[in-house]
Parts: C-alpha cells; sequence; structure tokens
C-alpha cells in the first residue's frame, strides 16, 4: 500500500527531517575517536558462544570448561520468557470484544459456537 | 577487521529508514514494522561494540531487545485491533481525539 | 484629694459606653438604651462640672495618655503620635455645655422618640452615644491629629443620625449630603495637620513645645522650624497651613460656601439637629479655631478672610431664613447665620466674644429646635409654620421658652443674645475702623441684625400668634415633662447665660470684675501659660491687629455700636409684630417677587454644587478613561498575550503520533547540534 501521505505534510518534510539526522549522526560517528581495538577482538579468537551458553546451561562453569562467561544470556533467557508469556497474554485480552453483553473473542465463531443453543451451524 | 565505523553507519541507515517509515506510513502494521526496523537497528550496535569490546553484554543486551520488541509487537498488535474497533480503520491518522 | 483629671478619659468614655450598651443589647433594654445614655451623659456632666471646679481652683492638665507612633524617623523630624488630654479653661467650659446640652437631649428624646412609638431606638441612642463620645474626645483634644480623627468620627455619627429614618428618600440622601460636603472641607484640614505636624514636628495645641509657640518663636527670629515647601516665606506658609485648616472649619460650622448641607440636615430627628446641627458638632469647627487660637493670631491675613467669610455668611443665610416656610428651615439658616458672627468675632481678634457667643448660642439654639420638636410632637411631625398659629395659648411652657430663646437669638436685652452678639459686633467695630476687610464684615454683620430678628419673630408669631389655621393647631397634641422639663432648663439659661459677661455694664458703669468669662478666658482663675486671652492680644497687636475708637472715646463708641445693633434689633422684632403678629397673618414675603425664588432656592446654590460635582465626574472620567484603558489595558493584555501565545502554541498537539514523532526527530537533531558544537566533539 502506497498510501504514505500523512495527510499535510506529505513526504518532504519527514525525508528532509530524516536526512537530517542521518547526516548529523554519520558525521558524529565518523569524526569521533574510538581508541584502539587490538583487545577486545582477540577475546573471540576461536571461542563459540553458544558451546559457552551450554556449558553455563548445566553449570560447567566452575570446572574451567567455560572460557567466556555467558551467565548473562541465561537471565535473558528466563526473563524473555516471562515477558513473551506477559505479551501473549496481554495480546488475547486486548483482542477479546464485547458483544450483546457476553465476552466474544476474536476466534469465538471459528471453534465454538460461544455457548448458544441449538440453530444451525 | 571491519573499522567500527561502518557498523555504526549501517545501523544509523537502517535507523533512519526505519524513522522515515515511522513519520510517513499510515497504516498502522507498516508504523509497527518500521519501529521493528528502527530496533533492529539498536541491535546491530549492541552487537558490534560487543564484538570491539570483548563483552558478551552487548550480545546479551541484543537478545533482551529482540525478545521485548516480540513481546511489544504482540501487544501493539493488540491495540491495533481496539483501534479498529473504534474507528474502523487502521489509519493512524484518524484517531485525533487526544488533542486540544 | 482625688486627682479628678485621671477621671477625664471616663467623660469621653462613658458615653462611649452607653454607645457599646445600646448597639449590644439596645433591644433587651426597656427604653431602647435610652437610660444607658442618660445616665452616661448625667455622669459625665458631673465629671464635666468637677473638672470645672477644679480649673477654676488653678489646676490645668496637659498630657498625653497613649502614645500610638513613636519616633522611628517619621519625616524630616522624629514625629510622635499621641492621645492626650488637654484641659484649660477653653476646654471645661466647653465641657460642660456639651455634656449639659448632650444630656438634655437625652432628656428630650424620650419624649420625641420613644414616646412617639419610633423604631430602631437602639440605633439612635447608639448613634447618640458616639457622637456625644467623639465631642466630647474631640473637646478634650491635647493636638491637632487627634481633634481630626475626633473630628471626623463627629462627622460619621452626624451621617448615621441624619440618616436614622433611612428607608425614606430624604434622609439617605441629606446624610450623604451633610457627609460629603464637609468631607471636602476635612480633605484641606488633613492636609493641613500634615504640614503642622510636617513643618513643626509636633500638633500640641499648648504647652512649651506647642505649634503656636514654635510658630511664634520662628517668627520672631528666636526659633525655627523644620521645614518649610521650597521658596515660600515662613509668614506666607503658616497662612497657607492657617487657611487649610479654615477648610475643615468651613466645612464643618456651615459656612459659605460649605453650608449647603445644614438645611438638608434637618431631615434627621429634631433632638438630632438640637444635639448635632445647633449646639456641639457645628461649634467643633469654631472651637478649633479658638483652640488654635495662638496660631491664628500670628497671620492677619487668614483672620481677614475669616472675619469677611463670618460676616457675609451671617448676612447671606439670615436673607436665606427670611422666606422659609418650615419651622426647622428658618432655625437652620439662623444655625449658618449665628456661626457667621462667630467667625466675625474670631477674626476681630475677639477670642472671648466668639467663645461666648458659642456658648450662649449653643444655650439658646438647642432651646430653639427642643422647643420646635415639642411643636412638631403636637402638629404631629407637620412642620409647615403656615399650618399652626394660636400654639401659644395651648403650649404655654413651649411658647415662654421658645419666646425666651428667640429674644436671645434676636439680641434684645437683658437675655443672653444680647450680651455676645454685641460684643461681637464692638470688636469688630473697633477692630474694623483700623482694617477695612474687618469693618466690610462688620457692616455685613450688622445688617444682619434686623433681618435676624425679623425672621426669628416672624417664626414665632406664625407657629404661636394669630388664629390657628388648621384642625390640628386648634388641638395639639399635649407633650410630657421629659419635653416641657430640658426646655425649662434651657430657657433659664437663654435668659441668664448672658450675665456672665456683661461687658458693656462692666464698661459703663466702671464695675470691675463682672467679666466672669473674659477673666476664665485670661487665665485669672489659672490656665496654661502663653494660652490666655492676653497671650493672644499680645500676639496680635505685634501682628498689626490694633483696635481703634471712635474720636470720641471707648465709652461712646461702646454706646453707639451698642445701640445701632439693639435698635436694629428692635426695628427687625417691630416690622416682625406689624406684619404677623394678626389674626390671620398673610404671606408677605411673596411681594418680593422674584427675590423670594432665589431666596427660597438659596440662591441655587445647591443645584451649583450638583452642578460641579457632575463636572467633577466628567473630570474624573479622563482619569477612569486612563485607570481603565491604559492600566487595565495593560494587565488584560498581558493576559491576553499568554492567552494568544497560548491558543497558537497549543496548535502544535495535532494528535496525530506522525507528527509528534517528528517533532521528536528534530527535537534530537537539535540536541545532537546544541551538545556537539558546546562541547566540541562534534566537528
Amino acid at each position: 500500500m502506497s498510501d504514505t501521505n500523512t495527510g499535510r505534510l506529505g513526504r518532504l518534510v519527514p525525508a528532509a527531517a530524516v536526512g537530517l539526522l542521518f547526516a548529523v549522526m554519520a558525521v558524529t560517528v565518523l569524526s569521533a575517536d574510538f581508541g584502539d581495538f587490538s583487545e577486545g577482538l582477540e577475546a573471540f579468537e576461536g571461542e563459540s558462544v553458544v558451546h559457552n551458553i551450554g556449558y553455563a546451561l548445566f553449570n560447567l562453569g566452575e570446572h574451567g570448561v567455560a572460557t567466556i562467561p555467558s551467565e548473562g544470556f541465561l537471565a535473558a533467557f528466563l526473563i524473555v520468557a516471562v515477558a513473551l508469556d506477559v505479551a501473549l497474554d496481554g495480546a488475547v485480552y486486548l483482542a477479546k470484544r464485547e458483544e450483546d453483553g457476553s465476552i466474544v473473542s476474536a476466534v469465538g465463531q471459528a471453534f465454538t459456537d460461544g455457548g448458544r443453543d441449538g440453530g444451525e451451524r | 577487521m571491519v573499522p567500527i565505523e561502518w557498523y555504526l553507519l549501517l545501523a544509523t541507515a537502517m535507523f533512519c529508514i526505519g524513522l522515515f517509515g515511522v513519520l510517513t506510513r499510515r497504516d498502522a502494521l507498516y508504523f509497527l514494522m518500521s519501529v521493528e526496523l528502527m530496533m533492529n537497528a539498536a541491535n546491530i550496535n549492541f552487537v558490534a561494540f560487543a564484538l570491539y569490546y570483548g563483552d558478551l553484554t552487548g550480545q546479551v543486551f541484543a537478545l533482551f531487545v529482540i525478545a521485548l520488541a516480540a513481546a511489544e509487537v504482540a501487544i501493539g498488535i493488540g491495540i491495533i485491533l481496539v483501534l479498529y474497533r473504534n474507528f474502523g480503520v487502521t489509519d493512524v491518522t484518524v484517531p485525533t481525539e487526544m488533542r486540544w | 484629694m482625688v486627682d479628678v483629671f485621671s477621671y477625664v478619659p471616663a467623660i469621653v468614655l462613658l458615653p462611649f459606653f452607653s454607645f457599646l450598651i445600646a448597639l449590644g443589647a439596645g433591644k433587651y433594654l426597656p427604653k431602647g438604651g435610652a437610660f444607658g445614655g442618660i445616665a452616661a451623659t448625667a455622669g459625665s456632666f458631673l465629671l464635666s462640672l468637677w473638672v470645672f471646679a477644679t480649673v477654676a481652683g488653678g489646676q490645668t492638665y496637659n498630657a498625653t495618655i497613649y502614645t500610638w507612633a513613636s519616633e522611628g524617623g517619621i519625616g524630616p523630624t522624629d514625629i510622635e503620635l499621641t492621645f492626650g488630654i488637654l484641659i484649660d479653661p477653653l476646654s471645661a467650659l466647653m465641657l460642660v455645655i456639651v455634656t449639659l446640652v448632650a444630656l438634655l437631649v437625652h432628656v428630650f428624646s424620650l419624649g420625641y422618640m420613644n414616646d412617639e412609638g419610633e423604631t430602631g431606638l437602639p440605633r439612635y441612642y447608639a448613634g447618640l452615644g458616639l457622637f456625644t463620645a467623639s465631642m466630647l474626645g474631640f473637646v478634650v483634644a491635647d493636638n491637632l491629629l487627634m481633634a481630626f480623627m475626633f473630628f471626623e468620627l463627629v462627622g460619621l455619627c452626624s451621617y448615621l443620625l441624619i440618616g436614622f429614618h433611612f428607608r425614606e428618600p430624604g434622609p439617605p440622601s441629606a446624610a450623604k449630603k451633610a457627609f460629603l460636603v464637609t468631607r471636602f472641607g476635612d480633605y484641606f484640614f488633613l492636609v493641613g495637620v500634615v504640614a503642622v505636624l510636617a513643618t513643626f514636628g509636633t500638633a500640641q495645641f499648648a504647652g512649651e513645645g506647642s505649634f503656636p509657640a514654635l510658630a511664634d518663636a520662628a517668627l520672631n527670629g528666636s526659633g525655627s522650624v523644620a521645614w518649610i515647601p521650597g521658596g515660600l516665606e515662613l509668614q506666607t506658609w503658616l497662612t497657607i497651613i492657617g487657611l487649610l485648616v479654615l477648610g475643615g472649619v468651613v466645612g464643618k460650622s456651615a459656612q459659605f460656601p460649605l453650608h449647603t448641607w445644614l438645611p438638608d440636615a434637618m431631615e434627621g430627628p429634631t433632638p438630632v439637629s438640637a444635639l448635632i446641627h445647633a449646639a456641639t458638632m457645628v461649634a467643633a469647627g469654631v472651637y478649633l479655631v479658638a483652640r488654635m487660637f495662638g496660631f491664628y493670631a500670628l497671620t492677619p491675613t487668614t483672620l481677614a478672610v475669616i472675619a469677611f467669610v463670618g460676616g457675609f455668611t451671617a448676612l447671606f443665610a439670615a436673607t436665606m431664613g427670611v422666606v422659609k416656610d418650615e419651622l426647622k428651615q428658618v432655625l437652620a439658616y439662623s444655625t449658618i447665620s449665628q456661626y457667621g458672627y462667630m467667625m466675625l468675632a474670631l477674626g476681630a481678634g475677639s477670642y472671648v466674644a466668639a467663645t461666648f457667643h458659642l456658648m450662649t448660642h449653643a444655650f439658646f439654639k438647642a432651646l430653639l429646635f427642643l422647643g420646635a420638636g415639642a411643636v412638631i410632637i403636637a402638629m404631629h411631625h407637620n412642620e409647615n409654620m403656615w399650618d399652626m398659629g394660636g400654639l401659644k395659648d395651648r403650649m404655654p411652657v413651649t411658647y415662654w421658652t421658645f419666646l425666651a430663646g428667640s429674644l436671645a437669638l434676636a439680641g434684645i436685652f437683658p437675655f443672653a443674645g444680647f450680651w455676645s452678639k454685641d460684643e461681637i459686633l464692638y470688636e469688630a467695630f473697633i477692630h474694623g475702623l483700623n482694617d477695612p476687610l474687618l469693618l466690610g464684615g462688620w457692616v455685613m454683620g450688622l445688617l444682619a441684625v434686623p433681618v435676624t430678628a425679623f425672621y426669628t419673630f416672624r417664626m414665632v408669631f406664625l407657629t404661636f400668634h394669630g388664629e390657628p389655621r388648621t384642625e390640628l393647631a386648634r388641638d395639639p397634641e399635649p407633650v410630657r415633662w421629659n419635653v416641657k422639663g430640658p426646655l425649662t432648663v434651657l430657657g433659664s439659661l437663654a435668659v441668664v447665660a448672658g450675665l456672665v459677661n456683661m461687658v458693656p455694664v462692666q464698661k459703663l458703669l466702671g464695675i470691675e470684675g463682672i467679666d466672669l468669662l473674659t477673666r476664665w478666658l485670661d487665665n485669672d482663675f489659672g490656665g496654661i501659660d502663653g494660652v490666655s486671652y492676653s497671650a493672644y492680644n499680645d500676639l496680635l497687636a505685634t501682628h498689626g491687629h490694633e483696635a481703634a475708637f471712635l474720636g470720641v472715646g471707648e465709652t461712646a463708641t461702646l454706646l453707639v455700636a451698642a445701640g445701632l445693633s439693639l435698635g436694629l434689633a428692635v426695628a427687625g422684632v417691630l416690622v416682625a409684630w406689624k406684619l404677623y403678629n394678626v389674626a390671620s397673618p398673610t404671606e408677605h414675603t411673596a411681594k418680593l417677587g422674584g427675590l423670594k425664588d432665589v431666596l427660597y432656592n438659596n440662591y441655587y446654590l445647591d443645584e451649583l454644587q450638583v452642578w460641579l460635582a457632575y463636572r467633577t465626574e466628567d473630570a474624573a472620567g479622563g482619569a477612569d478613561t486612563f485607570d481603565q484603558g491604559i492600566i487595565d489595558g495593560v494587565v488584560n493584555g498581558v493576559s491576553s498575550v499568554s492567552l494568544f501565545g497560548g491558543s497558537r502554541v497549543r496548535q502544535v498537539q495535532t494528535g496525530l503520533v506522525s507528527q509528534y514523532a517528528l517533532l521528536l526527530t528534530l527535537g534530537l537533531v537539535a540536541l545532537i547540534l546544541t551538545l556537539g558544537v558546546s562541547g566540541g566533539w562534534f566537528l
């Protein structure tokens, strides 16, 4: 769909604003001095992050097998799981409809008849 | 190695493209897609710096962002649904009730 | 021995308490607070007599009771603002007069107000109590600022009491007029008070540090004043101060041109007219000049103005009294005229004659008003003299006392008014031989004598003589002891009060010592240094105010002047006798034709003052436009800028999310640029 008009501004002003932002950030980035990165790059030579996550999952980090500390990933996995769960519930709730005094879900009519007695399908 | 400026420029470009979409698109779903694009630009930034500083925190954070972006989209689509119910269209320029 | 002077505040406070009682509990009291008022004024009267006796024994009192604003560097010198008491012969005499008249009026009110079944009595007695307290406070005031405060208070009470019947259209309007006209004069008085405080640093009337003494010292060169406005000579400035204070006096004592309020003030109840507008409040102005006479004696220009205004007012008001039909109106114009005489006396430098006439006038004018009140009760509040007649047989006590008062007013020997008025005219004459302005005042005062006698006796004959002209006059309402009692007391005073200062007898027969009032005011019985008749005469002489006699010597001058004034008075009485002492008098004044209309309408001065008020309103319109247009306009403009700005700025909030995002973007760009340029890391 090509409805890119916002009605009042057209596309010129947003394009100009975005272009300006890109220019400013590009100039900032290019003129910034990041220093020497050699140390950081060596930390990952020949190591596999995924293997280390596996070691951390089974609590093998203490035994000297793991080379990269990856407990942060485990925390991330758990929190992400909770957050996605909450999001799913929220989405389902927002999607519910109220019709004729009773709550009807979006998929109500597709799988059930909403508790109506009899009637044609 | 690739100088980090390239990664940052790439992220900037993606961010600005996503921003253009946010500013210009009328349909709510395209709006959400553009927002996703902007978040991915930030992710590139995180991972690039994780590589260059040798610190996995950047990657962890990027993982967070991805998951939370997904959660946010779920909620966002729910809101768009309610919006559609109340206004009849998913056009973001139609609901302008919260104004002067 | 109990120190009577520590009880002097009680003289002022007793009526004040009766005011509070009448106000708070009046509706529960049997007579609406009357007995409280009578008791309070009787107490004040007895205390005043005691004070009088003490002063006659030689003591005086001049002290500060309370300092309410002390040295803190106000103005050019450190000025203290105080309340204080000054008891000297003049104030002791005035205390007795005021309390006596107030007491008699309170008793009379029982008959006038209570017996007539008036409503709102607590308010009435509260007003009377507050007035008495304020007037007594004014009399004992020891400095000009305190006097001013009480001056204003009596004006307020006058307003409250004139407007007593506030539900009718006349009285509230009259009350407003009285208040506003006197207020106009009081404005100049206030400026004068401030001028005195700024110039001398003190407003004390008597004593070593008093402002008359300081002014005298400054003029002598033996002292100096704290401040004179730029470029003026001391004498000129003192004259200006005197004239400013005179503004308040002219307003309060109803002199031309601020006399218009007094006839309208007759809308108030008659006892109020007797107390306030005959004997006490209008006396406040004359008393003030007498109190400050040491200051006025230094400025002969002011004295000349006072005398001329007084003489003019005397004649001017007398002419207007001739054509009036209502009893109280005649008496009102008579009051204005008689106060003109007192001002003439003050201007002539005869402080004693003015005080003497103040005293006798208080008695006989209060008597006349109370007598008029008795007639009004009898005639069921119909004041028109043409509806009366023949009341002398039906109201004998009222008639004889009223006649005594009228003889006193007309100045017939040997009643009180003769002695005082005669002394005024004599003093004006002998001082006027040196000063043409004063002589002009004397001529006008002299011309007013027959007119006074004429309208007085016209009033007497129309009211009491002849045949009754209406049913009610044939059968009037009887009045009780509470009306007749005060009338009798005042009637006897009107007869004998003149005997306290029989100066002509003293001079003609050579008997010394019978001019009691002159001796009293000359500190013969004791008094404060510098506040005495002789001291004032010395000041006057120093400033060029000499007396002269006709070539034939003092005694002959006296006989000529006395004979002239008595003769004219008797002539006036005889004309009135001829015209009005008939069974059915006709309205002879109608023969004056157009002149009568002018006189009846008070020379159209009321209309002139209303016209002036409207012009002031127009002039004030300019100030109003400035205030509303510019000042309010600025304030409204500020708010409208805010509103306009707000209504434009809020249109940013379109509710459109994309535009918000756009603004965010632009803001981010601006932020990065600003931080970058100022932080130095951008380029």
